[in-house]
């Protein structure tokens, strides 16, 4: 590294010292969760942000953000005409909504869930034992030094617990608001711990949006699915081009519990999106699906880890990017099959569209595998629309600009087709289908 | 209808077709024939106007117009219409949809009202029914998995949505087998009208046992070696392409 480069290290991370420090003094962390939040100040003064070489990072050039001199987001006013544009149809009475990461009671309501769902503050969630310890050892083990960053600032954010054998019938919706700033940086780190106890069910999208732009939404949610429990889960990312977003989800299924994940990313001038999952025994599904559709300086990335440590799971992942202009886009994906996972069946293809010559796709798709009887599966493409199927639907009458188009589209749609809320794939082609017709002329 | 003059092209820098000229008219039939590597292939993606195939010099009239000055749709809502002999998969594009957005650029072109979905699967329906295809076929992705055979069914069934003017069926019954052949030939015949014309290309006479041609051509190397009636189809299957195969 450069002395320069050092140098902005060195003193970015002196000014999140100087950052958590004011946190501890003026913003006041919850007894209960300081030592949490020491904790991971720890983690993070042994991560330390992340030059080029890190192995993490190689696609993803944090620069300019950890260089950015930012604030803790105070509290702003929300217009509820905006939260109501950004809650789905069919969430009416079963959405909670977390401006700056805070929930907002006034802005929600969650009257359709009933008393399937217990829906508390993160200090009230950490009093149980089991959740305490589940933060507790999340953060002495995590490698994410933004995550980190979040734990080390927790103070807000929300507890959620699916009872026992209980199927809650209608999605619920966590719309996630950031008020963003009109001078300086500010940072939000919303936090979202989601349990489901054994034999529980739910279906969960969650949307982040902002006002304003000019933040750093740094968000973590922890889900812990207990056996036999089921979890369906949509992501989309719609927040203004000139936000940071980074958000990392740490999956734990237990016996035959399954977890269903889509994310959709409309993309900023930093997108970054953390996987990180744990098979931990027998007869656990897990599903990852996402799409980006990056134009002009757009840019998402991904980074996924798989840990299958029992036998006879099965996970599966398909990615997809469309990039235009001068976007960018990476996956860096890794499944880790222990010596015990055995007939682990595992899929992982990740395809990249091209539509100019400027856009750039990194892919790395890994496989780490100990155990001797197991199918895994992965692959990557990079490429541009398909000459013979852009020429096949020309000799059908349709001009090179429809041919293009709804080849673009299909792209994407086998994607947006899986998120199984009719109203979020509405929404996702008139959002970000309609960014490429607008590309496209 | 269609006039092809002394017509040289190829592919890359490759001369595939050197001097072909063919003259089809209205309500005929037409079977070019021919060694594989002749040119039969080639001559189809000229008539369409694959990117990758060049003209070097000679004359393709179409309608009385000079079809290599169209774009590739411009052919198509002229009224050309080309059967792929490998029908192109397109994963994510539903073929009910696609179908109707082919039928409605027609429609568009002709200065007519474009069709809702609702309407259009009505037509799509009864030409479905015409080629005994499951209505799954709708659903599906365009050609996405389709055995061959549905592959040329769905060919044949954008034939039937579309009313070309003008049909170039290329290799239409290879992969299927003998049933389904019938069924496609079938479909073909009941299309088949004294406006409009068939360009049958194919290496084996058993589809002419089902379409009747009015004339056979026999293309080798790039030339047309001999043209006649529907019996010098027989006499290629009785006694192969070696007989009329120019050798150098």
């Amino acid at each position: 590294m450069s002395s320069a480069l050092a140098e902005n290290k060195n003193s970015a991370e002196s000014a999140f010292f100087s950052l958590h420090k004011t946190f501890l003094e003026k913003v006041k962390p919850h007894a209960e969760l300081l030592p949490l939040n020491r904790s991971a100040l720890g983690r993070f003064e042994t991560l330390r942000f992340p030059d080029r070489k890190h192995e993490m990072f190689t696609f993803v050039n944090t620069k300019d953000l950890v260089t950015s001199s930012f604030s803790l987001q105070t509290e702003n006013p929300v217009q509820s005409e905006f939260v109501r544009q950004h809650v789905y149809a069919g969430c009416e009475q079963s959405h909670l909504t977390l401006v700056d990461g805070i929930l907002r009671p006034d802005l929600s309501d969650a009257t359709a869930l009933g008393t399937s769902v217990k829906i508390e503050s993160l200090v009230e969630a950490a009093k149980s034992e089991s959740v305490r310890n589940s933060l507790k050892i999340s953060i002495e083990q995590e490698n994410d030094v933004f995550a980190s960053i979040n734990s080390s600032f927790m103070k807000q954010g929300i507890g959620l617990r699916v009872f026992r054998n209980k199927q809650v019938g209608v999605p619920l919706q966590i719309l996630h608001v950031s008020t963003g700033s009109g001078n300086g940086s500010v940072m939000t780190v919303p936090r979202v711990f989601v349990h489901l106890e054994p034999l529980a069910e739910l279906k969960l999208i969650t949307k982040y949006v902002g006002v304003k732009g000019n933040y750093f939404i740094n968000a973590v949610q922890d889900f812990t699915v207990e056996d036999d429990a089921a979890l369906t889960y949509t992501q989309v990312q719609a927040d203004p081009d000139d936000a940071w977003h980074f958000s990392k989800n740490r999956i734990l299924l237990k016996r035959n519990s399954r977890f269903f994940g889509c994310q959709a990313s409309n993309g900023t001038r930093l997108v970054r999106h953390h996987s990180e999952a744990r098979l931990s025994a027998p007869g656990g599904e897990l599903e990852l699906n996402g799409v980006s559709v990056l134009v002009e300086d757009e840019q998402a990335h991904n980074f996924i880890r798989i840990h299958h440590e029992a036998d006879h799971c099965t996970s599966s992942q398909h990615f997809k990017n469309i990039i235009n202009d001068r976007g960018r886009a990476s996956f860096d994906g890794t499944v880790i099959v222990d010596k015990g996972a055995q007939l682990t069946n595992s899929g992982q293809l990740i395809d990249n569209l091209m539509l100019s010559d400027d856009g750039r796709a990194d892919c790395k798709p890994n496989l780490m595998i100990f155990a001797d009887d197991v199918k895994c599966a992965h692959g990557a493409t990079v490429g541009q629309l398909d000459v013979n199927q852009l020429f096949y639907l020309k000799t059908r009458g349709l001009s090179e600009l429809v041919a293009k188009k709804l080849l673009t589209r299909s792209f994407a749609e086998s994607i947006i087709q899986k998120i199984p809320f009719p109203q979020v794939v509405k929404e996702l082609n008139n959002t970000l289908l309609k960014k490429l017709e607008a590309d496209h002329g | 209808m269609l006039e092809i003059k002394d017509l040289y092209a190829g592919f890359d820098e490759t001369e595939i077709l050197k001097g072909i000229s063919l003259s089809v008219k209205k309500g005929e039939t037409h079977a070019i024939m021919g060694p594989n590597g002749s040119g039969k292939s080639t001559l189809a993606k000229i008539l369409s106007g694959h990117p990758s195939y060049i003209v070097t010099s000679g004359e393709v009239l179409f309608e009385g117009e000079n079809l290599l000055d169209l774009s590739t749709e411009e052919r198509s809502l002229a009224g050309i219409f080309m059967g792929f002999q490998y029908p192109v998969e397109i994963p994510g594009v539903n073929n009910a949809e696609f179908l109707r957005m082919a039928y409605n650029a027609r429609q568009v072109n002709e200065g007519k009202d474009e069709v809702d979905p609702l309407d259009f699967d009505d037509i799509l329906q009864e030409k479905m029914d015409l080629l005994s295809m499951e209505s799954k076929y709708k659903e599906r992705s365009c050609n996405d998995g389709f055995s061959g055979g549905e592959k040329k069914k769905n060919e044949i069934l954008q034939m039937a949505i579309l009313r070309p003017l003008l049909s170039v069926l290329d290799e239409t019954d290879s992969g299927l087998d003998i049933d389904a052949l019938r069924v496609v030939a079938d479909g073909v015949n009941r299309l088949k009208n004294k406006d409009n014309a068939l360009i049958l290309i194919t290496h084996y006479q058993r589809l002419l046992d089902h379409i009747e041609p009015d004339f056979v051509h026999v293309l080798s190397k790039g030339t047309f070696v001999k043209s006649g009636g529907k019996d010098l189809a027989h006499d290629l299957e009785a006694q192969g392409y070696d007989w009329l195969t120019p050798t150098n």
